[in-house]
């Protein structure tokens, strides 16, 4: 008997969206849209921290690495120490500094060795004329430089200074770009750290490791003292420069978007639900033909939820497929990254279509088993 | 008769044409609050942009950056070493004057701690500087506004205080100076006694100096109304093709090309317009600024353009979506309107004018509350109110009226179809 009762339940139900095809489409296209926007902004919200933080890596180190006690500089051992501690993800660039004043044409400039890559990853934002150095012997020259002596990338430059052992020594470099920053850098020479070892001599080591990291406020900080305490005669410091607008801006562009979700899914879900409620209103009819053919008011409501319900579930997960595309297409256009398919999201999406269908559907349904039968089927 | 037909439906069916009315209000609020927010959020961010400081560095024409660089000793002191102050001032005459937020002069010598060995770099600036300017604008600028990330332990200095000096954490740890303490300063022969005001955490090379007011600088170093150096913080427009080529090469561009890059507010026409002022001096954009601002700025506005875009998408989908409903819902009245012999044109006027009528108050109604909307993401994101843009008017009465009609003309087309005696029989 209960077998049979719910056979016909099912039956009514689906039978009352089939014969419905044009309104049901209606109701379920306006339920998929609201929850493709659910599921898409959701999504992008929740992304929005992560691809920022990248973008904000353009400004470059927000980490260094100092000499701590005797030595006086790090060793590649102990920066690859730090490495370890550091998510290999989150680590965008490493720079890795020696340096030491040397002359060209008789006037003093710094000379720096430095992993030509990792400063590349480190500070985006170097302007670069020419090509960054790819072989031995190749020298990137800040614009100072190039602009005292006339030299364009392609020229060769010789500098001359004392190595380590203090014998003097002089050096044929050609230059393969010249670096604008608008800072100090305009008037060093960069070589790789290879030719500096060559050319003046020592152990490789470095004065100052510059550092790009994903990762801000509470999270650096933990970085930086676990730094401290896990490796030996190394101290990491954050840039504040860097670090501390990132967090200000960052949590501001955080909050506009949040608040931009909150007004966008709050009108759109109004919207849905008043659409639900145009479709069913017009059933009244319907309503009272089946109360007067003896229905109760307990059974009429059960059939329209389950019809609701039926549509809210097919809304929300068709929604939350799309909202994913519809985030994915975001991410693309804007970050050139892809996103992860974050799985919370689809009974998240899901949830809240049949919650909006259900109260849609309930308030109009309620009015209409209020009514006497006979006056609905007559029209008014 | 036509008027009393479309008056009478929208009194007679007050609750269906509420609901219209609600709909394209929503969806008109979603549009007019997001189409304001992404025009507006570009200016927005920048000025949040400026927490990073200083995209501009103005210098002497004659000095290379040598004097910043590990010790390497200044060369002798010569005229061309300088800018003087009054110069400075101009930056607010430019064509881009109202992009110039805040500037701050430097002036710096190496100095000596109470007779020790090592030198220390004093810089001369302004803390919190009141100035009236020339053209009759009042500007309070200085490093305290530049320099947003300091954490400063004690208290900031004012600018009259001339016996009060910052001290960065690495000079403080050096020579055992906490706040309260004082210590001689011995600065190219003239010495003076300093009270620690502050102590600053700077998170940068900035740690290791001291920092006293402008005057007293100029006092103590004998060089009245010069500075060596001064930054500026600019609003920006990111860079395109034309400002790259600009910045390689200002000559290369023809005159009308010029005239575009002269008149937008790219980091290197604002460069260009501080030279021509300042004619002993050389702007340099600083990349890191500069370059970044560029690229958070443009990620922004286009991350809020998709965003507005997805939102009118839902919005125009909502309100063609209840409408179509809503028409469907008629097919009695317009089934027995056509037994009675009505036409289809004058039929379809019908139905569309009503709706557009709703739609009308609906819209105006959505406008201002989107505007509302606006103004409360504009205060509690950005503490400050979003312009009103006057385009969004046009355009969101042109896409609510396309959205109304299209949202019609499919479930129209269906009633037109209906025989009436279907229709009236309840089919």
């Amino acid at each position: 008997m209960q077998a049979k009762r719910s056979m016909f339940y099912l039956r009514t139900v689906f039978a009352s969206l089939m014969r419905r095809r044009s309104r049901l489409l209606v109701a379920l296209l306006s339920i998929t849209i609201g929850a493709t926007i659910l599921s898409g902004l959701v999504t992008i919200f929740y992304d929005i921290p992560r691809q920022m933080g990248q973008e904000f890596r353009s400004y470059g180190a927000n980490m260094v690495l100092l000499p701590k006690g005797e030595s006086g500089t790090i060793s590649p051992e102990q920066l690859e120490a730090v490495r370890a501690i550091l998510p290999t993800d989150d680590v965008i660039g490493v720079a890795p500094y020696r340096y030491d004043t040397i002359a060209i044409n008789d006037l003093p400039f710094i000379i720096a060795g430095t992993d030509f890559a990792g400063a590349q990853a480190a500070s985006p934002f170097w302007g670069i004329t020419g090509e960054w150095p790819s072989g031995r012997n190749q020298a990137l020259i800040g614009r100072e430089i190039a602009n005292t002596f006339r030299l364009e990338p392609g020229e060769s430059v010789v500098v001359s200074g004392t190595n380590s052992e203090g014998e003097p020594f002089e050096k044929t470099f050609s230059v393969a770009g010249i670096v604008q920053t608008g800072g100090q850098e305009e008037t060093f020479v960069f070589i790789s750290i290879d030719d500096y070892g060559a050319v003046v001599g020592g152990e490789v080591a470095f004065d100052i490791v510059e550092m790009s990291v994903t990762s801000s406020g509470a999270g650096l900080e933990e970085l930086v003292t676990a730094i401290g305490q896990e490796t030996e005669g190394v101290t990491a410091q954050l840039v504040r420069r860097v670090t501390q607008s990132e967090d200000t801006v960052l949590s501001k562009l955080q909050s506009l978007v949040y608040l931009v979700t909150i007004v966008v899914l709050m009108l759109t879900m109004i919207c849905v639900a008043t659409t639900m409620m145009a479709v069913v209103a017009e059933r009244r009819r319907e309503i009272g033909l089946r109360k007067a053919l003896g229905a109760t008011n307990g059974s009429v409501v059960l059939n329209f939820l389950g019809e609701c319900l039926a549509m809210g579930f097919v809304g929300g997960a068709l929604g939350s497929l799309l909202g994913f595309g519809l985030a994915q297409l975001v991410s693309l256009q804007v970050f050139n990254r892809t996103i992860d398919f974050p799985l919370a999201i689809v009974p998240l999406t899901i949830f809240s279509s049949l919650v909006i269908t259900t109260l849609a559907c309930l308030l109009p349904v309620r009015n209409a088993t209020k009514i006497d039968p006979a006056i609905v089927l007559k029209g008014e | 008769m036509f008027i009393r037909m479309i008056l009478g439906a929208l009194f007679r069916q007050k609750g269906k044409m509420l609901m219209i009315a609600l709909t394209v209000a929503l969806g008109t609020s979603l549009a007019s609050a997001m189409l304001n927010v992404m025009l507006d959020v570009g200016n927005k961010v920048n000025q949040e942009l400026k927490t990073y400081g200083a995209n501009i560095n103005v210098l002497p024409q004659g000095a290379l950056l040598l004097s910043d660089l590990y010790g390497v000793e200044q060369m002798p002191d010569s005229p061309d070493m300088y800018l003087s102050e009054e110069d400075m001032i101009k930056v607010k005459t430019i064509f881009w004057a109202h992009n110039i937020v805040d500037f701050t002069p430097h002036l710096d010598a190496n100095a000596t701690i109470d007779g020790g060995e090592n030198t220390v770099k004093v810089t001369g600036t302004w803390f919190q500087k009141q100035l009236s300017l020339p053209t009759g604008e009042e500007l309070e600028t200085g490093i305290r506004q530049m320099r947003s990330w300091w954490a400063v332990t004690g208290e900031w200095l004012t600018d009259d205080d001339g016996g009060g000096a910052l001290i960065g954490v690495a000079v403080a740890e050096q020579y055992g100076l906490a706040v309260g303490d004082e210590f001689t300063l011995d600065v190219q022969g003239s010495s003076r006694r300093f009270t620690v005001r502050g102590i600053v955490d700077a998170g940068d090379d900035e740690d290791a100096q001291i920092f006293i007011a402008l005057a007293t600088m100029q006092e103590l170093t004998n060089k009245a109304g010069l500075i060596s150096s001064f930054e500026v913080s600019a609003l920006t427009t990111p860079d395109n093709d034309l400002a790259r080529r600009a910045t390689a090469n200002p000559r290369s561009l023809s005159a009308r090309e010029h005239e575009t890059w002269y008149c937008t507010a790219y980091v290197s026409s604002i460069c260009y317009q501080i030279d021509e002022v300042i004619p002993d001096g050389v702007a340099k954009a600083i990349r890191q600024v500069a370059e970044s601002e560029g690229t958070i700025l443009e990620k922004t506005q286009l991350l809020m353009l998709l965003i507005t875009i997805l939102s009118l998408l839902g919005a125009a989908l909502g309100i063609s979506n209840l409408i179509s409903a809503s028409v469907m819902d008629r097919s009695a009245e317009i089934g027995l309107l056509k037994a009675l012999g009505a036409h289809d044109i004058p039929l379809s006027w019908l139905v569309l004018l009503e709706i557009l009528l709703v739609g009308l108050v609906g819209g105006v109604v959505g406008y201002f509350a989107g505007l509302g909307f606006a103004q409360i993401i504009g205060q509690t994101v950005f503490g400050s109110s979003i312009a009103a843009a006057p385009m969004v008017i046009p355009l969101l009465s042109v896409l609510v009226m396309l959205v109304i009609i299209i949202g019609s003309f499919p479930s129209l087309r269906y009633l037109l179809s209906l025989r009436p005696a279907e229709v009236l029989h309840g089919r």
